[in-house]
């Protein structure tokens, strides 16, 4: 070899490598959101890399998720996630996507081959055709995970019989069964009974980081939860495993396996366990069953403070994506349609759970977290032009929303009640100004029914009217309002 | 560091060793933004998320701060030197992720997700009562994407919005897309269509409004652009909706996808090119809001020039611009770094305190906070930095802070140039494509050395200009704090 062109290679070799270095990519491009360290930004917020199962095995996989992206909700690690995944393919070259992808899979304990710039290559070319980003379902269907470690080691499990409205001493009673559940989730599927059964499971949790962690049961009917001997968490007595009766506890554990056993019974009915865990500085459980934890996102009960009505304006299931949600005291809930000009939803109890749209971007609506919703309409209220003008709030918070008709203002007043020592909601109804009367919708799916002084709308809601006439036309229910004569309509629940 | 001492001439090394130590001390000192800019974090009120999308200036240098979780907080005492000091009170809450908001004439006016609001306290118990829709006249589906973000009032007091589109990708609801301005009156006016995911809207000095709009498709990279009245942004989705209206016109020409953006402004009139393009994970990922300097120079010499936020790298942005024939242009700078989330509202106070506002939920960022309120004031002491870049015929001219050192200055090889374009197209994102190397064939200094003209052979009309100056030293010998920037030329000047 002639010495220039020697010198040549030579000089352009370290230069080629230093080209393409995976972890500077992976810095600027990668690391805002999956964290330097590779646990993911913020406290674990975004989906770690760290040990993740989706960056290990196949590298189809994650050649395909960096190209296209990736959409919706995604489980890693035991985790949900509902964030977005940017394309990247059309930013970063063939090269400079293998050395991330090498840096990503042979990092923080990762320990999955290279990729090579040609595999790459391969693979854009193969799926020229994706335009839009993959779901999670679509592209594990594609390339499987790994199969993931049993979430519990040495996992086993015993069944009992027997009739409980608590939970027994296991120790002093003897299983009909004893199985090894290689999967390491509890499951209570092969108890061979769904009424009058135990089961206890024993095995080894696995801490990887020292800390404290935080435990999430439920059960129907009772179960509890014990570590190294002591008991960290306990559901008691009989009752559904809804999330109204799941139950926190806490450890603090030092690195490596921890002795857990997990004690269970079912007196009749439903059937069920539900236990997770997490690091109590990481958001988001893992589960350790194979059913899922209700109320696994940490729940924001939003609710009436200092006997002041709260207000919610937000995307709520059952309404029109410009929703006032107004929780009042007293257990009664009202949610507003700005853009139907009407009250669509109330319901009694809980008022709003916040956490789905105050977690991660937010998406989707949120249903009333209360009882008894009760869909009044899910059509414009006026028949003509009108246009929402916003609304006022009294010192308790009560609402009086505008909307403008022509060069009338009518005034939606609400505020919670009582009709016939039950909750209810009393809404007072004003036109302002010269003119015609004003019709608006009351009900656009909900019979009227006439019961004595007062009138039935549905089979849920009795409706008092005072100085209101309402009339039923084409199966809907109106209100007719006149000029500087407010009506009251008081909604109460059956 | 250190010295052996050779016993022959210990003068010698005394004066070699402080020369070293002078020579580290300057040099360390002017790489620090502290020696330049104070960067502080402003206490907030304790146990509150404040996830801030929204900062307002008031009277009595009072502040209003609006979060993603819909709450509105007033603060005083941010202006001053003990920040302990800061006193908090809740003004209203249950906001729709308001993404814009001033103060004008004892009204807070907000651009929230679904309508244009203005919010005061009537009955002076602290507490926001009255909440007036302005305007609502466009569509939302419950798209968590579909945000609104709201501009300052303009020189006749209209608010200028701009839509993302629907997932950031597709127009299912009206007016997706568009740059609407918003009349004292309450009227929407349409004002330019192809808009995809913005990030913030300002002001320059002169009055004319710009927004950020972020990498994606029909974006080859994030960049601030001019909302000149009646233009096309470059996104077609949203251009559907010109059925709706009549305010600019037909519906423009479809650009060609796999296009360049030089190649379809002529095909397409109403087309206004990116202002200044932001060049990909070089200057940032996601650019957020706008300041325009307008204090005199109380934040150091950049008069008239743009600060942006950029939330994915937690950082200040600056901008210079200039109008050649017709058209806006100009110069980003790297400015200031290390905030401690993902930044997205910016504020300039009239004593020139810089106020930033962050969240890192959904969009994860280099500072690994949930969200801070900081302020960043001006020590006194100017960088030596590139002041402005501007185009000539022939090359460019870049003036400096400070005189520069003629002899380092006037070398061609002191500086240095590539410059590129991007795809315009339907898919996600472009790498740099069509790479140049402009010829930097002679440097003049000017009479007060504090400008120089660069004669470069090789520009190319519609590409980014990358200009580096890692040579040129002040005439007190400092190097730049920052020694590059890029320069978008849509025109050459003729």
């Amino acid at each position: 070899m002639p010495r220039a062109a020697l010198l040549a290679s030579i000089l352009a070799l370290p230069l080629h490598a230093h080209a393409q270095d995976g972890g500077q990519l992976f810095t600027t491009y990668c690391s805002a959101c999956h964290g330097p360290d590779g646990k993911g930004a913020t406290g674990g917020q975004f989906p770690p890399l760290a040990g993740s199962d989706w960056v290990a095995g196949d590298p189809a996989r994650a050649v395909k998720i960096v190209l296209h992206g990736l959409h919706g909700e995604v489980e890693v690690d035991g985790r949900k996630f509902n964030l977005e995944m940017p394309p990247q393919g059309g930013v970063l070259p063939d090269d400079q996507i293998a050395a991330i992808l090498s840096y990503v899979r042979s990092s923080w304990g990762n320990k999955a081959e290279a990729i090579s710039t040609d595999f790459v290559k391969a693979t854009r070319a193969a799926t020229t055709d994706r335009k839009v980003q993959w779901t999670q379902a679509e592209i594990i269907k594609l390339h499987p995970l790994p199969p993931s470690k049993p979430p519990i080691a040495n996992l086993i499990s015993q069944v009992y019989n027997g009739e409980w409205q608590s939970l027994p001493d296991f120790s002093k009673l003897k299983a009909t069964n004893v199985e090894e559940e290689h999967d390491g989730k509890i499951s209570i599927k092969k108890a061979g009974a769904t009424d009058l059964f135990g089961m206890v499971w024993e095995g080894d949790l696995n801490v990887s980081e020292e800390g404290e962690y935080l435990f999430r049961l439920d059960a129907d009917d009772g179960a509890r939860v014990v570590l190294d001997g002591k008991p960290v968490v306990e559901v008691s007595g009989i009752g559904p495993m809804d999330g109204g009766r799941a139950k926190n506890g806490s450890a603090k554990l030092s690195a490596g396996p921890h002795k857990i056993r997990v004690e269970y019974f079912e007196y009749k009915g439903n059937e069920g366990i539900a236990l997770a865990w997490r690091k109590s500085d990481v958001p988001g459980w893992k589960s350790l069953t194979d059913t899922a934890i209700k109320g696994g996102r940490d729940p924001i009960m939003l609710a009436p403070e200092n006997g002041r009505a709260v207000v919610y304006r937000n995307f709520i299931e059952g309404t029109t994506p410009r929703g006032i949600g107004i929780g009042f005291p007293g257990s009664v809930n009202l949610a507003y349609s700005a853009d139907n000009l009407a009250p669509e939803l109330i319901w009694t109890g809980e008022f709003m759970d916040a956490s789905k749209h105050w977690t991660d971007r937010g998406q989707g609506n949120q249903s009333p977290a209360g009882d008894h919703v009760v869909k009044l309409s899910g059509s414009p209220a006026f028949s003509g032009e009108a246009r929402f003008r916003g609304y006022k709030l009294d010192p308790a918070g009560n609402p009086t929303f505008s909307v403008q008709v022509g060069n009338q203002f009518v005034l939606d007043s609400w505020k919670p009640g009582t009709a016939n020592g039950a909750p209810a909601l009393v809404r007072t109804l004003t036109v302002n100004g010269q003119g015609d009367a004003v019709s608006l919708l009351i009900s656009d799916k909900l019979a009227l029914k006439k019961e004595g002084s007062a009138s039935s709308l549905g089979d849920a809601i009795t409706l008092q009217s005072d100085h209101a006439e309402l009339e039923s036309r084409d199966g809907k229910v109106f209100v007719k309002i006149i000029p500087g004569q407010p009506a009251t309509l008081t909604y109460s629940w059956k | 560091m250190k010295f052996t001492r050779p016993q022959s001439s210990p003068r010698r090394t005394w004066q070699l060793g402080a020369f070293l130590l002078l020579a580290s001390l300057g040099s360390a000192s002017a790489q620090k933004q502290s020696d330049f800019y104070t960067r502080e974090e402003i206490p907030m009120p304790p146990g509150e998320v404040l996830e801030l999308s929204s900062i307002a200036l008031m009277p009595d240098q009072k502040i209003a701060v609006a979060s993603r979780r819909g709450d509105l907080w007033i603060c005083t005492g941010a202006y001053g030197s003990d920040l302990s000091q800061v006193k908090w009170s809740k003004f209203a809450e249950g906001l729709h992720e308001p993404l814009g908001m001033f103060y004008k004439d004892g009204w807070l006016y907000l651009t929230q997700r679904p309508e244009v609001t203005r919010l005061k306290d009537s009955d002076g118990d602290g507490k926001a009562d009255t909440f007036e829709t302005i305007n609502s006249d466009w569509g939302i589906k419950g798209d968590y994407h579909e945000y609104a973000f709201g501009s300052e009032p303009d020189k006749e007091g209209n608010i200028w919005t701009v839509f993302c589109l629907t997932g950031s990708f597709t127009a299912e609801s009206k007016y997706r897309g568009w740059c609407m301005r918003i009349t004292p009156k309450g009227e929407m006016i349409p004002t330019c269509s192809g808009i995809r995911s913005p990030g913030g809207i300002g002001f320059n000095a002169e009055g004319d409004t710009f927004y950020t709009d972020n990498q994606g498709p029909w974006n080859g990279s994030s960049s601030l652009k001019w909302l000149k009245p009646g233009s096309f942004q470059g996104n077609p989705e949203g251009n559907k909706f010109y059925t709706e209206t009549k305010a600019i016109g037909a519906r423009p020409v479809q650009p060609n996808d796999n296009s360049r953006i030089i190649k379809e402004r002529k095909r397409i009139p109403e087309f206004v090119p990116p202002a200044v393009v932001l060049p990909h994970a070089k200057v940032g990922q996601s650019p957020s809001g706008i300041a325009c300097d307008l204090t005199g120079g109380k934040f150091g010499p950049w008069e008239k020039q743009l600060y942006i936020g950029e939330q994915t790298k937690s950082e200040v942005q600056r901008i210079s611009l200039e109008k050649v024939n017709g058209l806006y242009q100009g110069a980003v700078f790297h400015f200031l770094s290390g905030f401690e989330a993902g930044i997205v509202p910016v504020r300039q106070g009239e004593d020139g305190s810089l106020f930033i506002g962050g969240t890192n939920r959904g969009w994860a960022s280099s500072g690994h906070k949930p969200f801070t309120f900081e302020r960043v004031r001006w020590t006194g002491k100017t960088p030596f930095e590139m002041h402005d870049i501007s185009a000539l015929k022939d090359g460019f001219e870049v003036s400096f802070t400070e005189p520069v050192d003629p002899e380092s200055a006037s070398k061609p090889e002191s500086y240095k140039m590539d410059a590129w374009t991007y795809i315009y197209r339907a898919e996600y994102g472009s790498p740099e494509v069509d790479q140049v190397t402009p010829k930097i064939t002679a440097v003049e200094v000017s009479a007060d050395k504090k400008k120089v003209r660069l004669k470069v052979d090789g520009m190319v009309q519609g590409h980014v200009h990358h200009l580096e100056a890692p040579g040129v030293k002040s005439a007190s010998g400092g190097k730049l704090w920052h020694d590059e920037g890029w320069y978008t030329l849509n025109e050459i000047p003729k």
